[in-house]
């Protein structure tokens, strides 16, 4: 009772959960330039889902699936495999498999020993929204579901309709029986392996990590990051992880979200790339929303209107608290970073907006 | 030339324990003299009895060279001798105006035309500060700018100022030296009590320094330097520890205890954001009306955000939204207060008192007041833990120097068993012994794995202490500094640009 009025005074007021407000970046998320400035190793449309087995590096453009050979500042990339359908989900496994998750749905394996098995369901459910994907061993692939309303394109149909309809699956090839191990999960897209033999996985939608582990509730490890997470990758040395994060939250996009009627007729009416909602890069038209304002600080004229895309990868400690971080900042081209990978000393990072993929230093002295 | 007040051999004792013992001090015509000394060197004891405050125990003073002998301050201001207090003596409920010609109104009085004439002379000072406010809504800094501007109106022949800058902004203290080097030029006499040893340099034409209720040295301005000055404070130099990093580079950032989201309250806090982490020290720079304190107090509970769209002060991963500080207190946040006078302890209590009242609040006592023994017992733990100097042992906090009230305020914070502690100007008014063992402190919480904020407008003090350093302008945080990266210069060119 009492909650329910304290629920609705929120709402009125604009506090609880009803408050559009948004976690700073500062501490070890403090704006830098990072991103902008490393070096770039591969210019390719749109290229997601970076994934090694610690011998290969691939990532995905489009259909293909590109292998990576990275020597220092220079690469240079190789087909490895195409598909008739755009790669929303990457995993290299033991043995040499890859696994990789299909836009317009199902899951493909290349190499290995499931060579040119494909899965189109998976517990029951069709495999419509592969958002990631992480091999435990040869024989176990770990499944992430977005939501079961939307495909991996739509993911911003997906947040403006706040769903919470993801899952996590654990499935065993080749027979494909499969346990859920989480669901209602709001847009699961990030996997990675925990070192006490859970799960780590991004919720983008509610700005988080949770742990998945076996007969336990889904328990948050990082919450109110400022952005929405997506990949997550080890690093080195079996302590933490590397976090992508694709977009920014502003207080703009977040006063949208708890707007619903207003949300529902921009849906409806407007054409997607002009709603007010987060993106991978930033929009060249001048129709824009609200790319008018100005505002002086530090003696510098900026511009107002919150920006709706960024670039950040966040260097998680053994304690899941960010240590370290690297960004493109809303003046910057490389936004939209979908996934990162630590390989050959340097972290390797997509920018799917920019549509680079480029090479960061790791941090001298290690994150912590 | 004839001294317009000499003491010779003046001693001042209270419960038979001497406060200032035999000393001499000389003042000529048109002089700046700085007097400096420790916390409980006897600083204000003795500016006290040449205003007539205090009454000597032995010794004699002369004024214009006639001895003279002081029952109230009206008698020494009839003399022209007149004090500006460390904690101002404004009428708070009273506008500006009044309170500059308190005591001499007229029959019938014409309010325009006073409050004109009060606009003009604060004008003419320099004073940025509204006749028509009432007092009792004013800062630190512009209550002590009436302060000082009454005293000036008096036309006085001595005006004996004790930390007269200590809450104004580089630019106010700018204007205050200037308008000090007028009054002199006037051929009024000046006695500037400070601990910012920079300003003594600065604006002194002599020196006077006191350690332990005697005298040490005067001389010249010009044959003192920072150094010389901090050895004759305190009998050892305390240069290093007070301004200099030790070489063990800023602490790494702990969890995140506090995360202020978007707070906004009025015009004074204005979209505010920050994280604070445990195991560092945060030092928060900004000037004076940027809304450092404001923040501080809606995070402890003392203040109220918007009641629409306020905003959002996370503990850890909860969301709280404090009615009265004890709540605050009862989740691990305890604000150490600027104005110690005013909100930081009761003056007439004990420390034993002051410290249960602290107790009282926090988790562990249950709301039950403490045992005698046990309020005794705490008292003489926090006395020996904060090395905190009185006459005897369980003395009222009125009868401390304004260092060992600093740390009975920070006591009072500490017996609450805090995670977050707000230090908001913590050496304000405090002597450099007592900033070196604060400082001193403040780092052992945050070794201890406290998340500890420091609000400081002394740039070398945050330069020193902290771990990161936030600015806040005009009521939001505008920019973060690693102390690698940070300098005066960039840190005050983000506090005003």
């Amino acid at each position: 009772m009492i909650a329910s009025a304290k629920r609705l005074l929120d709402r009125w007021r604009g506090g609880g959960e009803h408050a559009v407000t948004v976690p700073p970046m500062d501490g070890a998320l403090r704006p830098n330039e990072a991103i902008e400035e490393a070096p770039v190793l591969v210019e390719a449309a749109a290229p997601d889902n970076l994934a090694t087995d610690g011998a290969r590096l691939m990532f995905s453009s489009g259909a293909s699936v590109l292998e990576l050979f990275s020597s220092g500042a220079r690469a240079a990339t190789k087909p490895f495999a195409a598909f008739d359908s755009p790669v929303s989900a990457l995993a290299l496994g033991p043995g040499g498999s890859v696994a990789a998750g299909l836009e317009r749905g199902g899951i493909a394996l290349r190499g290995g020993r499931h060579d040119c098995l494909v899965m189109e369901q998976i517990g029951g459910r069709a495999l419509s929204c592969v958002t990631a994907l992480l091999f435990e061993g040869e024989d176990t692939l770990v499944v992430a579901l977005g939501s079961q309303r939307n495909g991996p394109d739509r993911w911003r149909h997906d947040l403006l309709q706040r769903n919470a309809s993801g899952s996590v699956w654990r499935v065993t090839l080749p027979g494909g029986q499969a346990t859920c191990l989480a669901d209602g999960l709001a847009w699961p897209c990030g996997l990675a392996a925990a070192p006490d033999g859970g799960l780590v996985v991004a919720e983008s939608w509610r700005n988080r990590l949770v742990g998945l582990a076996p007969g336990r509730r889904p328990a948050p490890l990082l919450t109110d990051i400022p952005g929405y997470p997506g990949r997550l990758a080890p690093r080195a040395g079996d302590a933490g992880h590397w976090l992508a994060v694709f977009a920014p939250r502003s207080q703009l996009v977040e006063f949208v979200l708890r707007e619903r009627d207003y949300r529902e007729s921009m849906m409806r009416e407007v054409d997607p790339c002009f709603w007010i909602a987060p993106a991978l890069s930033a929009a060249q038209s001048f129709l824009e929303p609200m790319q008018v304002g100005g505002l002086k600080q530090l003696g510098v004229l900026k511009p107002w209107a919150p920006t709706r895309s960024y670039g950040l990868v966040i260097g998680l400690d053994a304690g899941h608290e960010p240590a370290v971080s690297f960004h493109s900042r809303a003046s910057g081209q490389r936004h939209g970073v979908t996934s990162c990978v630590e390989f050959g000393g340097r972290l390797l990072a997509t920018s799917k907006g920019g549509g680079v993929v480029v090479s960061l230093p790791l941090p001298q002295g290690g994150v912590r | 030339m004839t001294p317009i007040i000499e003491m010779r051999s003046v001693t001042k004792e209270y419960r038979g324990i001497p406060a200032v013992q035999d000393v001499s001090f000389t003042l000529a015509p048109g002089e700046v003299h700085a007097l400096l000394g420790e916390n409980g060197a006897g600083k204000s004891t003795l500016t006290k009895i040449m205003a007539g405050v205090v009454q000597p125990t032995a010794g004699e003073m002369l004024v214009d060279g006639k001895p003279t002998a002081y029952a109230t301050p009206a008698e020494a201001l009839r003399d022209g001798i007149v004090m500006v207090f460390q904690e101002n003596s404004l009428v708070p409920s009273m506008t500006v105006a009044q309170n500059l010609y308190l005591g001499e109104e007229k029959f019938f009085n014409r309010l325009r035309g006073l409050y004109i004439a009060a606009q003009q002379f604060l004008q003419s000072l320099n004073f940025n500060v509204d006749p028509w406010a009432t007092v009792a809504t004013l800062g630190a800094a512009k209550k002590q700018m009436v302060e000082i501007a009454r005293a000036v109106r008096q036309n006085a022949k001595v005006i004996i100022f004790d930390e007269p800058t200590a809450s104004l902004t580089p630019e106010e203290k700018h204007h205050f030296f200037a308008l000090i080097r007028r009054l002199k030029a006037r051929g009024v006499s000046i006695v500037f009590i400070s601990h910012a040893l920079e300003e003594a340099l600065q604006i002194s034409d002599r020196i006077t320094i006191l350690r332990d209720g005697q005298h040490v040295v005067t001389d010249d301005a010009s044959s003192f330097d920072r150094d010389r000055i901090i050895r004759a404070m305190v009998g050892r130099s305390l240069s290093e520890e007070l301004y200099k990093r030790d070489g063990a580079g800023p602490r790494p950032a702990g969890r995140r205890v506090l995360s202020v989201q978007n707070l906004s309250m009025g015009r004074v806090v204005r979209n505010n954001s920050f994280t604070i982490y445990s195991g560092q020290i945060t030092g928060v720079f900004g000037l004076i009306g940027s809304g450092r304190t404001e923040t501080a107090k809606i995070v402890s509970g003392v203040l109220k955000r918007d009641f629409f769209h306020g905003g959002e002060v996370r503990l850890g991963d909860r969301p709280v939204r404090y009615r009265v500080p004890r709540a605050a207190v009862l989740d691990g946040i305890c604000y150490v207060t600027e104005d110690r006078k005013l909100e930081g302890f009761f003056e007439t209590m004990s420390i034993a008192e002051n410290l249960q009242m602290g107790e009282l609040s926090s988790a562990q006592s249950g709301g039950f007041v403490l045992r005698m023994a046990d309020m005794r017992a705490l008292a003489a733990e926090w006395t020996r833990k904060l090395n905190i100097r009185a006459v005897d042992a369980d003395p009222r906090v009125i009868e401390l120097s304004g260092g060992n009230q600093q740390k009975v305020v920070i006591a009072k914070s500490l017996v609450q068993k805090p995670r977050v502690v707000i230090f908001d100007e913590p050496t304000r008014g405090v002597d450099v012994g007592a900033i070196a063992e604060i400082h001193q402190l403040i780092n052992a919480l945050a070794d201890d794995g406290l998340a500890v904020i420091v609000i400081s407008s002394y740039l070398p003090e945050i330069l020193n202490l902290s771990d990161r350093i936030l600015v806040s302008q005009r009521g939001r945080i505008v920019e973060e500094f690693s102390p690698e990266q940070a300098t005066e210069e960039k840190i005050m060119y983000a506090a005003v640009h």
